[in-house]
């Protein structure tokens, strides 16, 4: 009965108030400490993917990455840089580490292959993925992209294997020059430098497009250094 | 009493089967049964948030503001959808990242407000903690049973194991591609009430 008269009655404006302040208070502090006490199992659950997305764009087995990645961090000129961020770290916020000027690079310590992570917009949210490139650094020898929220069935396309399946053995050369990608409407026909569209997806399309030719524009400069390294160990080779 | 409290674990399972009897969370039953482990994931959220959300609100149900009922209850039902989510995040990665949107959207199912309305808010604690499980397990049923036969006809497997032997396929056995779109799983919710109308005869309208 005592609760009857508490703040005038259980339909009273004044108990109303009180009763959903209270409530929100509680169910925010329920919130807050749930998402606080797993963000650290959830985080190691994203790196594990993004870990798992390196090693399959280059074709290797789930779990291989720490027996089998280098990561390092290069600058705009492609010289190697110090970085208060680990390159892994930098794959949670990359929007924030291109913008920094600072591009993470992951190696296969056996093969010497590069594995470049790109990240764009798609036509609802961010679209980001992995390129990785044979020791020609032109040809493409695998990629995984994955998207926030694109589409299922359409811009969402871009995250399938069969969909995947069309860059491995593009390139991204002519020449010297650096040309990137090009994600083609109404089909590729086999043209230099790129692939199809993804049907119904023409947005999340040229966001990927944009996302590959910028973002791996942006290591332009690092994989002109390595190739010009690599020639100059055969031309010494050729010398001896 | 006893008897009517075991009731209210019973009979969601056959006789008031959410799915099967009400028709409610038909879209979700749609959308996560291409496979089975989802679908039991899924199954064992919507108990979860069924469950806690029924024995809440029967707690809570003597000092509810009338006029604010609806929205206490979607705050109530809306926290625990979202530590649901957070768990799954946590410890089933793979699998959330599957079930992606229809987690959230748990919130919205019918089956859930449907309980909290029609039971919690009028019966004490336990009987309304054991009907959200009973209304959670015949929900959950329905979608393993639907999700059974897409991933076996479907896929050829089982929660991923191959059970279909190879030699079939080489024989010329094709799996059924109807089976991994959304209107098969409309096909086969239809043969189960078919079914299930056929045994239980006092279901049936005249």
């Amino acid at each position: 009965m005592s609760k009857k008269q508490f703040l005038g009655g259980k339909n009273s404006n004044a108990y109303i108030v009180f009763y959903s302040t209270v409530m929100v208070v509680i169910v925010a502090v329920m919130l807050a400490f749930t998402s606080l006490s797993l963000k650290e199992k959830q985080n190691a659950n994203i790196l594990d993917e993004k870990k798992n997305a390196i090693v399959a764009s280059l074709g290797l087995e789930k779990g291989s990455y720490d027996a089998n990645i280098e990561a390092y961090v290069v600058n705009n000129e492609g010289v190697k840089i110090e970085t208060t961020n680990t390159p892994l770290d930098m794959l949670f916020d990359l929007p924030a580490s291109y913008a920094a000027g600072e591009y993470p690079v992951f190696e296969d310590k056996n093969t010497g292959a590069l594995v470049f992570p790109v990240t764009g917009k798609g036509l609802w949210d961010d679209i980001w993925g992995y390129i990785a490139l044979e020791n020609d650094l032109n040809t493409i020898k695998g990629v995984v992209f994955d998207h926030a929220g694109e589409t299922p069935g359409l811009g969402a396309e871009i995250a399938t294997p069969k969909y995947q399946a069309q860059f491995p053995g593009q390139t991204i050369y002519e020449g010297d020059q650096f040309v990137g990608i090009y994600v083609v409407k109404g089909g590729a026909q086999g043209a230099a430098h790129s692939v199809d569209a993804v049907t119904g997806g023409t947005k999340t399309s040229e966001g990927l497009q944009n996302m590959i030719i910028d973002c791996l524009g942006c290591y332009d400069n690092y994989i002109k250094s390595v190739k010009a390294a690599k020639e100059e160990v055969v031309l010494t080779e050729n010398a001896e | 009493m006893k008897n009517k409290t075991f009731q209210s674990l019973t009979n969601p399972l056959a006789k008031n089967n959410p799915v099967l009897v009400q028709i409610l969370g038909i879209c979700s039953a749609l959308a996560v049964t291409t496979q089975l482990k989802p679908a039991l994931v899924m199954g064992l959220s919507v108990m979860a948030v069924c469950a806690f959300s029924n024995l809440v609100l029967s707690l809570l149900r003597n000092g509810i503001p009338e006029r604010i009922r609806i929205i206490v209850q979607l705050v109530v039902i809306a926290a625990l959808v979202t530590i649901v989510n957070d768990i799954l995040k946590a410890y089933v990665y793979d699998v959330s990242k599957q079930l992606s949107v229809y987690v959230g959207l748990i919130i919205t199912n019918c089956i859930i407000m449907g309980r909290v309305e029609a039971f919690a808010l009028s019966n004490k604690p336990l009987p309304s903690l054991l009907d959200g499980i009973g209304n959670g397990i015949g929900y959950g049923g329905v979608l393993v049973i639907i999700a059974f036969f897409r991933e076996l006809l479907g896929s050829g497997t089982l929660f991923g194991y191959q059970i279909i032997p190879e030699c079939f396929y080489e024989a010329g056995y094709v799996n059924n591609g109807l089976m991994l779109f959304p209107p098969s799983a409309l096909i086969i919710v239809g043969i189960i009430i078919w079914v299930h109308r056929n045994a239980n005869k006092d279901l049936q309208e005249k």
